[in-house]
């Protein structure tokens, strides 16, 4: 192989291979975001009649038998494509908008898991919902750059007693 | 309060540009930043050039060679002899500022450069082509003609911050960084300035020679087209059309009254 050639594979190496990681983490990660997105709203229809509210006191005529902390939480990575589009995003500011959907799948994920939780243990109603996110890991030695994204979702799940249950005890 | 249960709202958080289209709005934004920040910089440093004077610059390119100038062998006599007759083109300037000194270029591409500090480089394949002293004299003296009026300052930035953007996007360190001979003949001077290098030049060959005899007999030959075109290429990139370039330095002889026939001196190769 003469030197020419060499050159030219090393050039392709240096500058087309990452490019291709790129594109390809694009096409990978729009698809796994698209599948994800439909899950979440399919997920939602199902959940959409179970109350899941930010309030702290419960309706009056509620009577709450039993009430437990729920949590449902979800750590999501970004993909190559995003990482370096915010990259360049972040030399001259302004909203990351490869990151907004990535949040969104969290924070609809999170939600959903937590609901589905509070359903599985017969609870009736979350209560007093509230979110959390932190940055989970460092991609990088030197503690910068961000691997994933944890959300998560907390709140009291209630079960109140039943319409139909006799009232004797309650006075 | 009722409770009315819904979906999601879809659209609130999410931005609806598309991926890609923010990566080309950003890439193809950067890029001209980027460009930008180059042409503004090339412009400073030619500003900032021009107003070093020869001595500072002289010192301050005392032992510098380009990069990637591929110089023959010490020993070799054309070196010498070159040399020599460069040194005698720069005594009859009197008060030059700077210490020229010659290196040879290995490279098939007739060309010649003034470059910072006083160092002129001629290529192997304009050697070849010049048939005798006289012709190569005019070559150095119109060379000489560029320092005299600092033409070869100009563009200069351009070839420090090719050499940049390059490293920089080649990720090479920045101990590469230097002025190649393959930017800097890249550059051309305007008509005016080759012009009055050709004057200054010929002056030189007079003063030298008495005479002006064959100074300019290399572009004759050159526009009699007996040189393949690729041969000359090079030098007619950055140097005035050899038929235009002939009629003038005519003129200029008449106009002076330098004659045009004298003893012609030959090379030693």
């Amino acid at each position: 192989m003469d030197s020419d050639t060499l050159e030219i594979i090393s050039v392709w190496l240096n500058y087309g291979f990452p490019v291709l990681l790129i594109l390809l983490a694009y096409f990978i990660g729009t698809i796994i975001e698209k599948r994800h997105f439909r899950n979440i709203r399919a997920r939602e229809k199902i959940n959409r009649e179970y109350p899941v509210v930010s309030l702290d006191t419960m309706p009056e005529d509620w009577n709450a038998t039993a009430s437990t902390l729920v949590t449902g939480s979800v750590v999501i990575s970004l993909d190559y494509f995003k990482r370096v589009i915010a990259g360049l995003r972040a030399i001259v500011g302004g909203r990351i908008k490869t990151y907004e959907p990535l949040l969104e799948r969290a924070r609809r994920e999170a939600v959903l898991r937590m609901t589905e939780s509070a359903r599985r243990q017969g609870y009736d109603a979350i209560f007093n919902v509230r979110l959390e996110t932190s940055r989970l890991a460092n991609s990088r030695g030197d503690g910068n750059g961000t691997a994933g994204v944890e959300m998560l979702a907390f709140g009291t799940a209630v079960r109140r007693d039943s319409r139909f249950a006799p009232v004797a005890d309650r006075i | 309060m009722k409770f009315v249960s819904r979906q999601p709202r879809e659209g609130i958080n999410v931005s609806d540009t598309h991926p890609l289209v923010e990566a080309g709005t950003l890439v193809a934004g950067l890029t001209a930043i980027f460009l930008l920040f180059a042409v503004v910089l090339i412009f400073l440093i030619d500003l900032a050039l021009y107003f070093v004077p020869p001595d500072k610059e002289a010192a301050l390119f005392r032992d510098w060679l380009p990069d990637d100038l591929v110089t023959v062998s010490p020993a070799d006599t054309r070196l010498d002899e070159t040399q020599r007759v460069l040194d005698r083109m720069a005594f009859h300037w009197g008060d030059a500022p700077y210490a020229f000194r010659l290196e040879i270029d290995a490279s098939e591409l007739a060309n010649a450069m003034a470059l910072p500090g006083g160092l002129i480089v001629v290529t192997e394949g304009l050697l070849a082509q010049v048939e005798s002293e006289n012709e190569l004299a005019f070559v150095l003296g119109h060379e000489l003609g560029h320092y005299r009026n600092r033409d070869h300052l100009r563009a200069l930035g351009r070839g420090i911050v090719f050499s940049v953007v390059l490293a920089a996007v080649t990720g090479d360190d920045a101990s590469n960084l230097g002025i190649n001979v393959a930017d800097l003949a890249l550059r051309s001077f305007s008509r005016k300035q080759e012009l009055a290098a050709d004057e200054f030049g010929l002056e030189l060959v007079y003063t030298n020679y008495g005479h002006v005899n064959e100074a300019w007999r290399l572009f004759d030959r050159w526009d009699d087209g007996d040189r393949s075109l690729l041969d000359i290429v090079s030098y007619t990139s950055t140097h005035p059309q050899p038929g235009n370039r002939v009629d003038s330095l005519e003129q200029l002889a008449r106009d002076r009254g330098w004659p045009t026939s004298g003893p012609v001196t030959a090379l030693s190769w």
